[in-house]
């Protein structure tokens, strides 16, 4: 699950370009554009749009009644009540630091930002099960705290504090990439311009920067909320799955997967491909806002 | 004076902005700082708003140091090349914004807010677009919201950074005028920065010729344009012709021709080059005192003025000459024809 | 980085606080977990930790890992281009519907599309049962890892692509046209050369995540050492017998591998942005 998400990072204001109807001379004929049309969607459904099917055609393989048992069960609520705790933590931190680093790289000019902008990615790159495995060295009981930690009696690994922390790291650049691309975008004017009027720097943050980067900064949580809620790997190390304390959703479907207990294991997954459905429409609207948006703009300009 | 500068220097890296520039601008003033791009005079702006802070020097306003205020304390209207208006509000919003973010104590009442709006769209003549957003508005009309947002704060001094940069030809010309005629209306000491002469020569009271961060001259457009101190402001301030010339005890001699030098008596073969303007060059049918021979080879003869391009004999520049359109019919030239010209007013420069 | 606060003449406020964060954030999250990793090998020595990143094992783990990634990375690159194509050029109905759902990969948890791909691929899914009697065997075989890995990796060519697609201008495939070239060698000759470089950063993006991929393999690979176990297993496998050298020189292995992908995609994308400007630069000063 080492993610490089850079097509993620994408500045999400597209750019706006007239619809030209394309010149005949530059078309191919139409024989041709089905054929790739069918090949693509073939494609397509093959790695797509079947797996989706199959998330909900095995978890209603036993009817609703077991479906919405295998949801309502102790285990299966606790996962989820954990799995919203960890993203409840892990993206708010990342948002202030998301935010904390785009104005820094976006807006101000010092030495060292490249590297800085690729340390930010560094998480993208680094398997998860490596993401897990960097906070077992430090907080396990082999670690460099493990013997401090027993002692005071405090559990990181194998309890909720280690999956927040591989959670928070898994998830680390979403919001900062969305947002540098963005705010260098837009330059600094509009700062400029509330200081100039007598702002003061909260105010022109509040009044000024913030309503700016609003579509960027809602997209950018969206997907690292996505990314918080459906993480496995690095979450698997941490966890020490024990059942009804330290399971999120993705790994209470593992073992009940592991159990051979397939219809309950598509139930939760179910919920899960819900939740990547619905981050899937909301980036689309996002995306569909600051569209038109950005056409809005394009179109008022040529007049 | 209402705003000293003393001496400001600037660098960035290695690149020297502005170099021990001094210079006071009188209350009430509109000042034009003229120059090519990279001469430093956005760079100067901004110092005088404080979004930049010099090396060295001092900024005063009304005689009280201002260095080391804050770009918020310094009350300064500034209107940004592209107007940089908040996108995400309304015009009304815009022009409310400087009231709004004042403390408290020193906010007026919403009301008042209100009506000092509305006063100032009415100002700028753009009342009925307070409902907009800034993207639907022409370029023209953002340039005089953003005038307009800078007016509400009611600053003590108007900065303008390139304000007509982004339009076109003809909305410039008329929001140039437009600001002329507000500024006569309000009095309030500006300043604008313009690489464009006309446009400087057009609308400034006094004109601050900037090139390579060091001031070339400063003076009404008359004595900038009439008198130009340096080669450098001879060049930028319209179209001019320049001969190679040799200076020997008050005369100076251009190929065979010889002209009076007043001011060089003690010159000895001194190497030095005229400056003429295209409309200070006489043209004759037969040579006539001092003067020499060129052939025509172009003529653009539209308005009432008419371009000749002339060629020296002897020299492969061209010689560009402006001539009144009755006199061009009264000489009746064509191209080719080989006439004599002398230049009525000139100025040399020694190399 | 010490020298980090050189900020001249800005007067936005907060650059210290905005960047002393950053830095604490970062590394306090990333950076000193990270080098964890790196000072945990050194009880190792130099021989044993070769020795524990070459075992045959760990070797059939790396080929299985990088040569799965490798191949998917490549399908998702002929596929993903025609799909970019197909989604740029092309109108079909439910077309909006079909680019929303290219992301899928990106938003679905990993081991949700684990469990969804063993099911269609096991001998009784949907697949499965159509390929098994061609003695096709895809779950719980290196096949299936490539299944898993082409899944996965399947948004980042074509989210590369498309927006290059997208602002390529239609007078230069007209220029080429009007000259004579038919529209197979319009694609080679003017397109493809203007989306290479945007093609080999979503390959490159799609391997590189591929490589460390761990939730969408691990249930249909079916995770038999020396056939298909890959190397992010091995790495747990390992910390669950309690051999946190061991695994951690795995992990350091991957890591400088991971590293050195992530330099490489970003000079890739710094060559993609200025290989025609620098050219122009040029030639503007020689003019």
């Amino acid at each position: 699950m080492s993610t490089i998400a850079t097509p993620l990072a994408i500045p999400i204001t597209p750019s706006y370009k007239q619809k030209v109807a394309r010149s005949r001379a530059i078309s191919e004929p139409a024989w041709i554009r089905w054929l790739l049309i069918g090949f693509a969607l073939a494609y397509l459904a093959l790695f797509l749009f079947m797996p989706l099917a199959a998330v909900f055609t095995e978890g209603l393989r036993k009817g609703i009644h077991a479906y919405l048992a295998a949801l309502s069960e102790p285990d299966a609520l606790s996962s989820i009540k954990l799995t919203f705790i960890a993203a409840a933590i892990a993206v708010p931190l990342n948002l202030v630091f998301g935010v904390a680093a785009a104005w820094a790289i976006a807006k101000f000019e010092f030495r060292g930002k490249s590297v800085l902008i690729t340390l930010i990615d560094l998480p993208f790159a680094v398997s998860p099960v490596i993401a897990g495995l960097i906070y077992v060295l430090i907080f396990g009981l082999q670690g460099w705290f493990g013997g401090w930690l027993s002692d005071h009696d405090i559990k990181i690994i194998f309890a909720v504090p280690g999956i927040v922390l591989a959670t928070l790291f898994v998830t680390f650049p979403f919001i900062a990439r969305e947002l540098i691309p963005l705010m260098q975008a837009q330059g600094k004017d509009e700062e400029e311009a509330a200081l100039v009027l007598g702002a003061s720097g909260w105010q022109m943050f509040w009044r000024v920067t913030l309503p700016n980067i609003k579509w960027g900064l809602m997209y950018g949580v969206v997907l690292c909320n996505a990314r918080a809620m459906g993480e496995f790997g690095a979450v698997s190390v941490v966890s020490g799955h024990i059942r009804g304390l330290t399971n999120t959703m993705p790994l209470h479907v593992e073992i009940l997967y592991n159990e051979y207990n397939y219809a309950a294991a598509f139930a939760v997954a179910s919920l899960l491909a819900l939740l990547a459905l619905v981050t899937l429409a909301v980036k689309s609207y996002i995306e569909w806002q600051s569209a038109r948006y950005a056409a809005q703009q394009a179109v008022d300009a040529m007049e | 004076m209402s705003i000293e500068i003393r001496n400001v220097s600037k660098n960035f890296g290695s690149f020297s902005a502005l170099h021990n520039v001094s210079l006071d601008v009188p209350s009430g003033e509109l000042v034009a700082l003229l120059g090519p791009s990279g001469c430093g005079k956005t760079t100067l702006l901004r110092i005088i708003a404080g979004l930049e802070t010099p090396d060295s020097g001092s900024i005063g306003f009304y005689g009280e140091e201002a260095t080391t205020r804050g770009v918020r304390e310094r009350q300064v209207g500034f209107v940004f090349q592209h107007y940089a208006l908040f996108r995400h509000m309304t015009v009304f919003e815009n022009v409310a914004f400087g009231l709004r973010v004042r403390p408290k104590k020193t906010r007026p009442a919403e009301e008042e807010i209100r009506r000092r709006v509305h006063e100032l769209l009415d100002l700028v003549q753009l009342d009925w677009l307070s409902d907009r957003y800034p993207p639907q508005l022409s370029g023209g009309q953002r340039q005089r919201i953003a005038l307009a947002r800078a007016l509400a704060v009611e600053p003590k001094v108007l900065l303008l950074d390139e304000p007509f940069g982004a339009l076109d030809a003809k909305v410039r010309k008329d929001l140039r005028r437009w600001l002329r005629r507000l500024h006569d209306e309000l009095h309030i000491t500006s300043v604008f920065v313009t690489h464009d002469q006309e446009e400087a020569l057009e609308v400034a009271d006094r004109i601050v010729v900037l090139n390579q961060g060091k001031i070339e001259q400063t003076g009404t457009p008359v004595e900038v344009y009439d008198n130009p101190a340096t080669p450098f402001v001879f060049k930028f301030l319209g179209n001019v012709n320049v001969f190679h010339s040799r200076i020997h005890e008050g005369i100076a001699r251009i190929g065979d021709m010889s002209i009076a030098a007043p001011g060089h008596d003690d010159a000895e073969n001194l190497s030095a080059l005229a400056y003429v303007r295209p409309h200070d060059v006489e043209v004759q049918r037969e040579a006539e005192g001092a003067s020499f021979s060129a052939r025509i080879q172009d003529i653009h003869a539209i308005g009432p003025v008419v371009r000749l391009e002339l060629q020296h004999l002897e020299d492969p520049d061209f010689i560009e000459v402006e001539l009144q359109r009755e006199r061009f019919t009264a000489l009746g030239l064509v191209r080719g024809d080989t006439v004599y010209i002398k230049p009525r007013n000139l100025r040399l420069f020694p190399n | 980085m010490a020298k980090i606060s050189t900020k001249h003449n800005n007067v936005l406020p907060g650059f210290t606080p905005a960047l002393g964060f950053t830095v604490f954030y970062l590394s306090l999250i990333v950076l000193i977990p990270l080098s964890a990793a790196f000072l945990k090998t050194t009880l190792l020595t130099w021989d044993q930790f070769w020795h524990t990143v070459t075992a045959p094992r760990v070797l059939a783990s790396y080929r299985l890992s990088f040569g799965a990634a490798l191949i998917g990375a490549g399908i998702n690159a002929v596929f993903g281009l025609l799909t970019a194509w197909v989604l740029t050029r092309y109108t079909f109905p439910g077309k909006k519907i079909v680019d929303a759902l290219v992301d899928l990969p990106f938003a679905l948890p990993t081991a949700v599309a684990g469990i969804a791909l063993t099911a269609i691929y096991a001998p009784n899914g949907w697949m499965g049962s159509i390929l098994e009697p061609h003695g096709i065997k895809v779950a719980f075989t290196p096949l299936g890892v490539v299944v898993a890995l082409t899944f996965i990796g399947l948004p980042f060519v074509v989210r590369t692509v498309q927006p290059v697609l997208e602002d390529l201008e239609a007078e230069a495939e007209e220029a080429a046209a009007s000259l004579g070239a038919n529209r197979w060698q319009t694609f080679t000759r003017v397109i493809l050369p203007a989306i290479g470089p945007a093609l080999l950063t979503g390959f490159a993006l799609a391997f590189a995540r591929a490589v460390g991929e761990y939730g969408s393999v691990i249930f249909i690979a079916g995770n038999m050492p020396m056939i298909s176990e890959i190397t992010p297993l091995l790495i747990i496998t390992k910390l669950e017998q309690y051999d946190y050298a061991g695994a951690t020189a795995l992990a350091v292995v991957m890591l400088v591998i991971s590293f050195v992908l992530l330099l490489g995609i970003n000079g890739l994308q710094w060559w993609a942005s200025h290989r025609h400007t620098k050219g122009f630069i040029l030639k503007e000063k020689a003019a």
